[in-house]
């Protein structure tokens, strides 16, 4: 059921007027904090106001305005594109406490503060897309304004991964353009459908030449490899633009649009017809193993976690790329799991090297005594990304198990096996480390006044986050938790042709 | 049957040539008047332009006969969809002379202004009046005021350089004047009239012939010039570099432009007759087309000097608009004449950006410029969207071509040029980002750029005025689709892939 409201351009656009604002008046601390907190819960209210509409089944559409004769900028807010604004409209309220934090005393905060909510509002504008077209213009303009973000600290490095960041990202974007323009020369239409607009009438070769222009294009930013050369590098940019973008919604936008392509685009229908998306799952598959063996290799800390985050996106690509409805829940549900866990281990370390300086894994022996809250959250973000049961990620792995069985693709299980195994091996040594080695030198004590070990601004997002990751796991099943919706955007992504999601 | 506007038809000519006319003999006390005078006259101009395309929205086209005699022996006037271009043309004309009040005080003592703004004006009539005229003689003869009006206001500025530049452009200009007279006769002679429709009539009855044709390649030819399509396109940098930034504006928006209107006008009259088979001519235009947008790019990456950058640019911009004409499909030659009007925008918004920072700082070279962001905020923004926009990435107005001419290139079954237009416009951005750079993110080096204040507002208001409206077009981008869809429409029936 389709009900025209208003709220799915509203999300957007309340982060949009934020930035405007910030821009404006950014320079009082007072006004730029109660601007950026206003828009960020206005924006979570929003979100959630729609929820129960969601859960029954209540797809939200609003029309801006006619592009091309046909194609207009709409905005749709279905299961799958709420689940993933919820996802980001949550964790920016959480970044942006901790941002505050984070950059005190920092340089061109108004800057930082502006572009940081227009990516908020570009990733929900993704999120709400309703078609291939508004999917694309916000895709770019998310590129465009993260791109102030990694160039931050203005050194000639931030200025090189700016380079290398927008390169990778632009010529994505080229591939996108290419794909979504032949996409509307094949099918008459760019509106996302449950199956897919696609049919085999345009030729297999268009199909083809369609399918790698679209995964290129999305999967520069998903990093799937051999495109993910740009996510280590922009690890340059501040922690929390490092968390929220390169955990959270530059490389979910990604992976978000790698699932609407196959879900939405094409449909499963076609693409089983094809055979296109073995290639694919494949190539996530390997990117899997081999991120995850790079990162065992790296001592500077927001590195280590830079690999990790790339092996854990093709976990939602490969979720995707098995078409079957439990690998697909997987897929879904891997994008919030991941999002908080990451975001966890991000803000902790960015706490670390706020609190002590420090950067490296080698540097950090016995911070678990130093940092002990901190430590908990990093430990479990870590047990959840090893797949320890009664955390997120456990569920993942267990729902894209079955349904790498389900696809008659046992191998994957040991893709998830040897995952689960190098995830513990290069998380446990941080956690051996934490707590089990003295420390080299002493650490700088707590300054006077202080009664936690790092800023509250900083630590009430990590245990917030961390909480979630545990509430995640345990209430998979739970109405108006993100399993729910995610059930419900699977089932619209297997409905039969002609039924509307 | 007419409505009350369509009498405005001869008035948006005669009234900026009559005020050109008059002013120096209003600004004679006072020679800073004479800006202002200009202002009024072409806000005039623009109210009046707005009342016809208001007209051609209402009841379709419309002709105008000068003094009442019927056309082929009098002077028909011919107010349809192209022509709704100089409604655009005006307003930028507005936009832009406040923008030059306070800039010429830098570049000319004040008793040179009325000379200056005459000439401003006569350029503007020139265009509108090489737009709205039926009439072949008169195409030549509005095409010639554009371009005399251009050369003087290229030199105006007075530097020895400018002298050079302003003869370099008059001499390749002079070759094709010659040439696209050369063709008027010629169609003259062999149709006996001058007037388009009825040239058109004459050629359906004459046929296809050579001499038919050689007129058609002479016009090509002499239009691909005044557009300053590669390979001819060498006299066009340092023209738009050199001149002050106004003109630079208004020579890189639109006075190239005369030579994509006057090439479509050439189109209605040969497709009217059916006597044009264009398969190769497409097929070279495309090539050029896809040339000109590489090696703009290429040429515009070695160049430090800012205005030179955006003028290599406007070379890479008409190569997309002709890349959109020559290949023929709806959508392609759609895409290729509304980014007529928003490259006239984007490049407008660019070259006065560009002239407030030289304006305050003095300084014309990206290294010189270093960390303007931080002292310019709102001027330096406004470069930003420019370049941004001029990339053609969403959501400005640039992506709007991109978005309609890649679409046309599949719909031609041309995937090629589609890769080449979307990623040879990538190729322009790597400039654009060593610009961004330098403004924002490197420490200045010199002191007046730590120091430079923002514009007053006569300027920085026409920049962010015209900066808001580059970002406006890209999500609105249908709104120039009004005018131009049934035009092309209409023309394409005979355009033949």
């Amino acid at each position: 059921m389709e009900v025209v409201d208003v709220r799915p351009i509203l999300a957007p656009f309340v982060s949009f007027l934020c930035a405007g604002l910030v821009f404006g008046f950014g320079r009082s601390i007072f006004w730029r904090r109660f601007f950026t907190f206003l828009a960020a819960f206005i924006k979570m209210a929003l979100v959630l106001s729609m929820l129960p509409g969601t859960l029954q089944g209540v797809v939200y559409v609003y029309q801006f305005v006619e592009f091309t004769p046909g194609i207009g900028i709409g905005f749709r807010a279905d299961a799958y594109g709420m689940f993933f604004s919820l996802v980001s409209s949550t964790l920016w309220v959480f970044t942006t406490i901790y941002a505050i934090g984070y950059m005190q005393g920092d340089r061109d905060r108004v800057r930082f503060f502006g572009f940081f909510a227009l990516c908020v509002s570009t990733t929900v504008g993704v999120a709400f897309a309703e078609n291939l077209l508004t999917f694309f213009l916000f895709y770019e303009t998310l590129t465009i304004c993260t791109y102030p973000l990694v160039v931050h600290a203005e050194t000639r490095e931030a200025l090189r991964a700016g380079r290398i960041y927008l390169t990778y990202t632009l010529i994505g974007g080229g591939f996108a353009l290419v794909g979504a323009v032949m996409t509307l020369n094949a099918a008459g239409t760019l509106t996302f459908a449950a199956p897919g607009i696609l049919g085999l009438e345009s030729g297999v070769g268009t199909l083809a030449v369609i399918f790698l222009c679209l995964i290129i294009g999305f999967g520069v930013k998903a990093a799937v490899m051999p495109l993910h050369g740009w996510l280590p590098i922009a690890m340059v940019a501040p922690t929390p633009v490092s968390a929220l973008l390169h955990a959270v919604a530059v490389v979910k936008v990604g992976a978000f649009g790698v699932t609407r392509v196959i879900y939405n685009v094409f449909g499963v229908e076609l693409l089983q017809q094809l055979g296109f998306a073995t290639p694919l799952a494949l190539l996530a598959g390997f990117t899997i193993v081999a991120a995850s063996t790079i990162a065992l290799t790296q001592d500077h800390l927001k590195r280590r976690l830079a690999y990790s985050t790339i092996s854990q996106l093709s976990y939602i690509v490969l979720g995707a790329a098995l078409l079957t409805p439990l690998a697909a829940t997987a897929a879904v549900l891997h994008i919030a799991n991941q999002a908080f866990a990451k975001i966890t281990m991000f803000f902790v370390v960015g706490a670390i090297t706020r609190t002590t300086g420090k950067k490296y894994v080698s540097e950090i022996d016995g911070i678990g005594a130093r940092m002990p809250w901190s430590m908990a959250a990093f430990t479990i973000a870590s047990l959840s990304f090893v797949g320890v049961p009664l955390t997120a990620g456990f569920i993942t792995k267990w729902y894209l198990a079955l349904g790498a069985l389900e696809a008659d693709a046992w191998w994957f299980v040991l893709v998830l096996i040897a995952s689960s195994l190098l995830n513990a091996g290069y998380f446990f040594p941080i956690l051996h480390r934490a707590y089990f080695r003295p420390a080299k030198e002493p650490w700088p004590p707590l300054e006077p006044g202080r009664h936690f070990e790092t800023p509250k601004t900083l630590l009430i997002p990590i245990v917030i986050c961390a909480a979630y990751v545990l509430l995640l796991g345990v209430t998979a099943e739970v109405p108006g938790m993100p399993g729910s919706v995610a059930q419900v955007a699977v089932e619209s992504f297997f409905a039969p042709r002609g039924v509307g999601p | 049957m007419t409505g009350p506007w369509a009498e405005a038809l001869p008035w948006v000519i005669v009234l900026p040539l009559v005020g050109a006319a008059l002013t120096p003999a209003v600004a004679v006390r006072h020679p800073r008047v004479a800006g202002f005078w200009a202002w009024g006259v072409l806000l005039v101009t623009a109210v009046l332009a707005s009342g016809l395309v208001a007209e051609l929205l209402a009841r379709g086209p419309f002709s105008y006969e000068l003094g009442g005699w019927a056309a082929s022996y009098g002077i028909e006037l011919r107010f349809d969809h192209f022509s709704a271009w100089v409604l655009p043309l005006a307003v930028l004309f507005v936009v832009i002379v406040p923008f030059s009040w306070r800039y010429l005080d830098h570049v000319m003592p004040d008793e040179r202004r009325p000379p200056f703004y005459a000439l401003l004006l006569l350029n503007a009539g020139g265009m509108i009046g090489f737009c709205v005229t039926g009439d072949l003689f008169n195409l030549f003869v509005f095409t010639e005021v554009v371009s005399l009006s251009s050369y003087a206001l290229v030199a105006v500025g007075g530097r020895g350089l400018a002298a050079f530049a302003a003869l370099k452009y008059l001499f390749i200009g002079a070759v094709s004047s010659l040439l696209m007279l050369f063709a008027t006769a010629q169609l003259f002679v062999l149709t006996g009239s001058l007037n388009m429709a009825d040239v058109s009539l004459g050629l359906g009855e004459i046929g296809s012939g050579t001499a038919v044709m050689v007129a058609f390649a002479a016009f090509a030819v002499s239009f691909m010039v005044k557009a300053a399509m590669f390979p001819v396109h060498v006299w066009l940098p340092d023209a738009h570099a050199i001149a002050p930034s106004p003109v630079s504006a208004v020579l890189s928006g639109m006075v190239v432009k005369v030579g994509i209107v006057g090439m479509l006008r050439i189109y209605q009259i040969y497709f009217g007759a059916e006597v044009l088979e264009l398969g190769a001519f497409n097929l070279a235009l495309v090539w050029l087309g896809a040339v000109s947008i590489v090696m703009g790019a290429f040429f515009a990456i070695f160049q430090d000097d800012i205005k030179l950058m955006l003028a290599y640019s406007t070379i890479s911009n008409i190569g997309y608009i002709v890349l959109g004409l020559g290949l023929a499909s709806p959508y392609a030659v759609i895409g290729a004449s509304v980014h007529v009007f928003n490259h006239a925008l984007i490049k407008a918004t660019l070259f006065l950006a560009a002239g407030s920072i030289i304006h305050q700082t003095g300084f014309r070279t990206l290294s010189d410029l270093r960390g303007i962001a931080r002292t310019m905020p709102q001027t330096s923004a406004a470069m930003a969207i420019g370049a941004v926009s001029i990339v053609g990435l969403p959501p400005t107005a640039g992506f709007v071509c991109k978005w309609y001419i890649a679409l046309g290139a599949f719909e031609a079954n041309q995937a090629p040029f589609g890769f080449a237009l979307v990623f040879g416009a990538l190729f322009i951005f790597i400039y654009y980002i060593r610009m961004l750079n330098a403004f924002y993110f490197q420490k200045p080096v010199h002191d007046e750029v730590a120091q430079a204040s923002e514009t007053p507002w006569s300027m920085r208001g026409p920049v962010v005025l015209l900066a808001s409206l580059c970002l406006i077009l890209g999500v609105l981008g249908g709104i120039p689709l009004n005018f131009v869809e049934p035009a092309v429409l209409d023309l394409l029936p005979f355009w033949g892939q």
